[in-house]
């Protein structure tokens, strides 16, 4: 199992990584006021796993279970702290640390996961056009320069990008 | 052609998704456009390739250097300047220094929904410090001192509805410059407003995308100057900026540019008439301060501030450009 290769080997913790940093991403980033928050607690959620990873057993909770309530609990110290900063905000997000993920929030997650993976499976021109038009939020002139084409080319290659990523979508369900 | 294209018709909803705008109704939407617009939004929250490979390496450096075996310290920190903008703030922040700054902060909220995040005072009862969101943008705002005087600022302010937002600048007690109208160069609707601290407010509502700048935040910084077309060049040796759309007079003049340096933008054109210079305060988060801060002075600024790190959090330096305008060089260094 690849936990168990981590427990023994904190090196091997990267194949623990590649199969669940979109799942993680995606239930933070889902929760995150801003991309900048996100990062930072997906980062703390994964040194925290690293750290104690030893400590984590088998005990009917699959490790994605165990991520996700790490995150969960991150979700709701950062929402305290900002609270607390910023007391005038009106927009909590859901934390629902001390509870366990409904099925229904799970397959969100999954799904969620499963399409930032498929970007990863673009044709590299698609996979370029999304990180800039919706990553960097780059405008189509912009892209049309970088990549060299004309923005009449871009709108179209947004569209079969995102058609793409649909069909690979329901593919999957399917 | 009666109904426009699936690639038009995505586009502009991408666009109004970006920029947080409401989008034109679509008068005949394509049957595809609502699912397509589902992955589109999912897409949103897509992470950074840069932040997914440098959250690895971080992870295997410590699984490698430690065993493992720090798991009761529990304490490991996260990778420090994996983003570098604090949150709540893009690349290009306007920091407007008035005299009376809660009153300001109160026209801010008035006019333009802002909403406090944050307000430091002095020992005295003034403003430190504070920060505004507005839109999907912010501004910073001070107290007036003799280091640093009132400098009024022109704001470029993308809303959904722009005569409901000039109504409400006025009644917030700004002037009208003019009122928002259909035929301004832009393309855009746009209207004109001068609060009582001094600051211009152009307040427009993209139409149709193509004739302004895109890829836009609520809150654009708005520079007229002096010999407007040496800026470029200063900007894009001093911050790696870009330069998106330069539209320039016969005579060279430049009639309006759009800046962009990192995920944000900034305008500029050649002084004139009413619209003279106004030298305002921009804060700029970039990945490398002390880099960014050499370049700078390279490329003609003067130094106002050697980089340092500051005890909330930024490391911090600060220019002034030939125009006399101060860039507040930061980049978070994490909590």
């Amino acid at each position: 199992m690849l936990v168990e290769a981590a427990q023994s080997d904190p090196a091997k913790f990267d194949a623990l990584y590649e199969l669940h940093f979109e799942r993680v991403y995606a239930f933070i980033a889902s929760r995150a006021r801003d991309r900048a928050t996100a990062e930072d607690l997906t980062s703390e959620v994964f040194h925290k796993a690293l750290a104690n990873l030893p400590r984590y057993e088998w005990r009917g909770v699959p490790f994605v279970a165990w991520l996700l309530r790490i995150a969960a609990n991150a979700i709701a110290d950062q929402f305290k702290r900002t609270a607390r900063e910023f007391p005038s905000r009106d927009d909590p997000p859901e934390a629902p640390a001390g509870r366990d993920l409904q099925a229904s929030e799970l397959r969100a997650i999954e799904h969620r996961a499963q399409l930032f993976r498929q970007v990863r499976q673009l044709p590299e021109v698609q996979k370029q056009m999304v990180y800039e038009r919706f990553v960097e939020q780059r405008s189509i002139r912009e892209i049309a320069k970088r990549l060299g084409k004309t923005p009449g080319a871009i709108k179209q290659l947004q569209l079969r990008a995102v058609q793409n990523l649909r069909a690979q979508m329901e593919r999957g369900h399917g | 052609m009666a109904e426009r294209s699936l690639a038009l018709q995505l586009d502009e909803a991408v666009q109004a998704m970006l920029v947080s705008l409401q989008p034109r109704p679509e008068e005949a939407p394509d049957r595809e456009l609502a699912p397509l617009m589902r992955v589109a939004q999912a897409l949103r929250e897509l992470p950074r390739k840069e932040f997914r490979a440098a959250l690895k390496s971080d992870l295997q450096r410590r699984g490698s250097m430690n065993d493992g075996t720090a798991a009761g310290a529990g304490a490991a920190a996260p990778a420090r300047a994996l983003h570098y903008q604090r949150p709540g703030l893009t690349s290009i922040t306007p920091y407007i220094i008035v005299r009376g700054a809660a009153q300001f902060l109160e026209f801010l909220k008035a006019a333009f929904k802002g909403v406090e995040q944050m307000r430091m005072p002095t020992p005295d009862g003034l403003i430190m410090h504070a920060e505004v969101a507005v839109g999907n943008g912010a501004i910073e705002v001070s107290d007036g001192s003799d280091a640093y005087p009132a400098a009024p600022t022109a704001i470029h302010l993308y809303v959904d509805d722009a005569d409901a937002t000039y109504d409400k600048a006025l009644q917030a007690g700004a002037t009208s410059l003019y009122a928002p109208t259909d035929d301004h160069p832009s393309g855009d609707r746009w209207g004109a407003a001068k609060d009582q601290f001094g600051n211009l407010w152009y307040i427009a509502t993209p139409k149709g995308w193509t004739p302004g700048p895109e890829g836009l935040r609520s809150v654009q910084p708005y520079l007229h100057l002096r010999e407007a077309h040496k800026m470029i060049p200063f900007l894009e040796a001093a911050f790696g900026a870009e330069a998106m759309g330069v539209h320039k007079s016969s005579e060279g003049a430049v009639l309006h540019a759009t800046i962009r340096i990192g995920n944000a933008t900034l305008e500029i054109d050649e002084a004139h008439g009413e619209f003279q210079p106004m030298p305002c305060h921009l804060h700029v988060y970039v990945p490398d301060t002390d880099a960014v801060y050499a370049q700078a002075l390279r490329a003609g600024a003067t130094s106002i501030e050697t980089p340092q790190d500051k005890p909330y959090g930024d490391r911090a330096a600060g220019v002034k450009d030939a125009w006399g305008n101060s860039w507040f060089i930061a980049t978070y260094l994490g909590r």
